[in-house]
C-alpha cells in the first residue's frame, strides 16, 4: 500500500497511513518517505511566516518522491519550499501532539503575541538543533528514528481521531479546511493558506476535535505557541534544551536572595510592584519575617499580585490554578 | 503532561535538592558575595572569610583621602548570622577610631545593619556604606554624643582629633 502510492504519485504519499510506514520501516522507500516527511514537516515550520507558492510546493512533491536524497539535503541547509506539500500531511500528525500540550502548560513561558513567527521559530529551531549535527550520511539514520517517533504519534493521533479515514490521516484530518478557506484542492496541498491551515488545523487536531471541528480556526494563538515548543521538546530530545534558554534569558537566572536557580515557577512570580523577584521560599521566609520586599522595603502587599496575575488575561488562566500569585511572563 | 513538559523546562527540581541538601542556605549566599567581592571589590575596600569559618569575614577599609581618616587601615570583623541574609550581618571596628558612628566598642552604627537591613543588601554594599561614614558622619544618629557634638561645633578641632587617632590607631 505505501510503496505503490509513493511510485504512483504525491498525492498518495500524503495520504499514506502512517501505520504502514511503521511497518516497512527497514525498507528504503520507507525510510527516504520517513525523511521526507520529516523534512516537509521542519521545513513547513521553518516556512511558516514565509510566503510559499503552491507551484513550488507541488513540484516539490514530485521531486521528494522521485530523488528523496536532494531533497534532504536542501531541507537540512534550510527549509526548502518543495517539501511543503508533503509536510501538510506530515504536519498534522506532529502538530496536533504539541496543541495538547501547549494550551495547557505552555502558557506561562510565552507570551501569545504572534503565534506564527514564534510557534514557527521555534520549532525551526528545535528542528533544526537536531539536525544540525549530522552529516548528510548520517542523518538518514537519526531521521528514520525520528521518523518511528513520529510514526507513533501519528498513530495515536489516527486513534485519537477515528471519524479520519486511516488513508488520508495526513491530509484527511484537515479536509474540512481544506473546504472552508477554498485555499486549494483537497487532495492537492492547500495553497499559499495551507502552510497557515495546516498548522492551525493540525497542531490542533488532536486537542479540539472531541469538542468541535471547527475550532481548529478560532483556537487562540496561545495554546499553538505553546503547545509547539512542548511538541518539539517531546518528540526531538534538542527541541527542549531550546525552550530552556529561552526560559532563562527571560527570566533572572538566580535568586539574589539565597543565590538558588529560579525555576519556572519562581520566574514568573512577581510578589511586589516594584518588579524584584525572588524565589518562593525566599519570599515565604520574609513573610515570615517583617514580609517587606527586598527591593524597596515596602510591605508585600497581597491584592496588587492578584490583580497583576488578572491582567495578563487567557494565558494566566491554568496559572491561576497553581497559584494565585503567579503571573505570565512575557 | 503539563508537568513533564514543566519539569523539562524549568528543571525546577534542582534548587529544593540542593536547599535542603546544603548545610545553610546562607552558606551558598555569602559563597556567591565572596566570589564577586573578589572579582569586582569596591575601592579601597577588601574583604574575605577569617579561615575556614565562611561566617567569619574580616574586612579591611583604608581611609579615603580628604579625611581626616587619610591614610589609615581599618580592620573590620564581620560576622553572619546563620539565617543571613534575612538578618544583617554584624560588622565591628577591630581598628579603634574617633567617630560619632561608631561606638567604644567598634560597633559601627548604621540604619542599614539595622532596621533598614534588606536581604538584597550585599557585604559589598555594606562595605561601602561604611567607607561613606568615613567621609560623612552623621552626627544627627550618633552613637557617641561628644563627637557628634564636636563635630557641629568645630569641626576643625574634630577632624584634628580624628587624625590624630587615625595616625595612633589605624597606621
Amino acid at each position: 500500500m505505501v510503496t505503490d502510492s509513493i511510485t504512483n504519485a504525491s498525492i498518495p504519499m500524503a495520504t499514506s497511513n502512517p501505520k504502514d510506514f511503521a511497518k516497512k520501516k527497514r525498507a528504503n522507500r520507507s525510510a527516504k518517505l520517513k525523511q521526507c516527511k520529516l523534512d516537509a514537516r521542519r521545513e513547513q515550520w521553518l516556512s511558516q511566516v514565509k510566503n510559499k507558492g503552491c507551484k513550488e510546493e507541488a513540484d516539490g512533491l514530485v521531486h521528494a518522491r522521485d530523488a528523496s536524497e536532494e531533497p534532504r539535503r536542501e531541507k537540512r541547509e534550510v527549509s526548502i519550499h518543495h517539501y511543503s506539500d508533503s509536510d501538510s500531511p506530515s504536519n498534522s500528525p506532529t502538530s496536533p501532539t504539541s496543541s495538547v500540550l501547549g494550551s495547557n502548560s505552555s502558557g506561562t513561558n510565552f507570551t501569545g503575541s504572534s503565534r506564527g513567527s514564534s510557534s514557527s521559530s521555534s520549532s525551526g529551531g528545535s528542528c533544526s538543533g537536531s539536525v544540525a549535527g549530522e552529516d548528510d550520511d548520517g542523518c538518514l539514520d537519526d531521521w528514520e528514528a525520528v521518523a518511528d517517533a513520529l510514526v507513533g504519534t501519528d498513530d495515536k493521533q489516527q486513534q485519537s481521531n477515528p471519524s479520519s479515514d486511516p488513508p488520508l490521516v495526513q491530509l484527511g484530518s484537515h479536509p474540512e479546511l481544506g473546504h472552508r478557506k477554498g485555499s486549494g484542492v483537497e487532495i492537492s496541498r492547500p495553497n499559499l493558506d495551507r502552510v497557515e491551515k495546516v498548522q492551525r488545523a493540525t497542531p490542533n487536531s488532536r486537542a479540539w476535535k472531541p469538542d468541535d471541528a471547527f475550532r481548529p480556526e478560532s483556537l487562540p494563538n496561545l495554546s499553538k505557541q505553546h503547545s509547539l515548543p512542548m511538541n518539539s521538546g517531546r518528540q526531538y530530545g534538542c527541541g527542549g534544551g531550546v525552550w530552556v534558554c529561552k526560559k532563562v534569558i527571560s527570566a533572572p537566572s538566580s535568586c539574589p536572595i539565597c543565590c538558588e536557580d529560579l525555576d519556572l515557577t519562581d520566574s514568573s512570580f512577581l510578589p511586589c510592584s516594584c518588579g524584584f523577584r525572588l524565589c518562593l521560599f525566599c519570599h515565604k521566609r520574609i513573610l515570615e519575617d517583617d514580609g517587606r520586599c527586598p527591593g524597596c522595603r515596602k510591605q508585600y502587599e497581597y491584592e496588587p499580585v492578584k490583580g497583576e496575575a488578572s491582567l495578563d488575561g487567557g494565558s494566566v488562566t491554568f496559572r491561576l490554578a497553581r497559584s494565585c500569585s503567579m503571573i505570565t511572563r512575557s | 503532561m503539563n508537568s513533564t513538559g514543566m519539569s523539562a523546562l524549568g528543571g525546577g527540581g534542582g534548587r529544593s535538592w540542593s536547599s535542603t541538601t546544603s548545610v545553610s542556605a546562607s552558606g551558598k549566599r555569602i559563597q556567591k558575595e565572596m566570589t564577586d567581592l573578589n572579582m569586582d571589590p569596591p575601592s579601597d575596600c577588601s574583604a574575605g572569610p577569617k579561615g575556614d569559618n565562611l561566617y567569619h569575614w574580616v574586612a579591611t577599609i583604608i581611609g579615603p583621602p580628604g579625611t581626616p581618616y587619610q591614610g589609615g587601615i581599618f580592620f573590620l570583623d564581620i560576622t553572619f548570622p546563620s539565617d543571613y541574609p534575612f538578618k544583617p550581618p554584624k560588622v565591628v571596628f577591630k581598628t579603634r577610631i574617633y567617630h560619632c558612628n561608631v561606638d567604644s566598642t567598634g560597633n559601627a552604627s548604621l540604619d542599614i545593619l539595622k532596621d533598614s537591613w534588606s536581604p538584597a543588601l550585599t557585604i559589598s554594599k555594606v562595605l561601602l556604606a561604611v567607607r561613606s561614614i568615613f567621609t560623612n558622619p552623621d552626627p544627627y544618629n550618633p552613637v557617641i554624643p561628644g563627637i557628634a557634638h564636636l563635630y557641629l561645633a568645630d569641626r576643625a578641632k574634630h577632624d584634628e582629633l580624628a587624625a590624630e587617632w587615625t595616625l595612633r590607631f589605624a597606621s
